[in-house]
């Protein structure tokens, strides 16, 4: 497996689960609180990934 | 937020010092299993799936098992700490790797020193190391995150 964005799809899949269920114990709780930590993750990579096209190596 | 302070009406069934001390050893030993012996059997297996499953994708991706060096000590030191999280998994894992349970860079004067200083360079050169690096190491300080975890259960401050 070597797309970037499939690890990050992934990774982030794995910290959101972990995070949501050690810290939340409600079910809605953990749902909302792990997309929100997965879509953090994700979209903030992305962004980052976009602003970052601006300056080529 | 969590739940910093004990949790009333559980004064009761506070958990006894020995069967704490033997779910944070079997939480080490066998991430989740700390958890199914405090009664949070489903948590346990649902920690045990994600830790495992982020170790083995290490695994698979080359990441790295560090070795102690005393020239870079603190660090080193650090990233062993990560791996060790993750329990005697990371010893089998070093045996299949480098061929024994390696935990330092030998001196350069040995036998050891050449073949796992090898290893050790051709996994880093791999493409995809520092996914597995990210796996590998996740998966260890998770798996020291719920000792904590497991603690405060034990404890009371959390249910």
């Amino acid at each position: 497996m070597r797309s970037h964005l499939t690890h990050l799809v992934v990774y982030s899949g794995i910290i959101a689960t972990f995070f949501s269920v050690l810290t939340r114990r409600d079910r809605r709780e953990q749902f909302r609180f792990g997309g929100l930590v997965w879509l953090s993750m994700v979209g903030g990579v992305l962004l980052l990934a976009y602003l970052m096209f601006a300056f080529p190596r | 937020m969590t739940e910093t302070r004990p949790l009333a009406g559980r004064a009761a069934d506070d958990v006894s010092p020995v069967r704490t001390a033997a779910a944070l050893l079997a939480g080490w030993l066998v991430p989740g299993a700390g958890h199914a012996l405090l009664g949070r059997v489903r948590r346990g297996a649902l920690f045990f799936v994600l830790i495992m499953g982020s170790f083995g994708l290490g695994l698979a991706h080359e990441g790295r098992l560090a070795l102690y060096s005393p020239r870079e000590g603190f660090l080193t030191g650090l990233q062993l700490v990560a791996n060790l999280g993750v329990g005697p998994a990371d010893v089998f894992a070093r045996m299949k790797v480098y061929g024994d349970a390696a935990y330092t860079v030998p001196d350069q004067s040995t036998a050891f020193y050449q073949p796992r200083i090898e290893k050790f360079r051709e996994r880093q050169r791999s493409a995809v190391s520092a996914y597995g690096t990210a796996y590998l190491w996740s998966a260890g300080l998770m798996n020291l995150l719920l000792l904590m975890d497991i603690w405060d259960i034990a404890k009371r401050r959390k249910d």
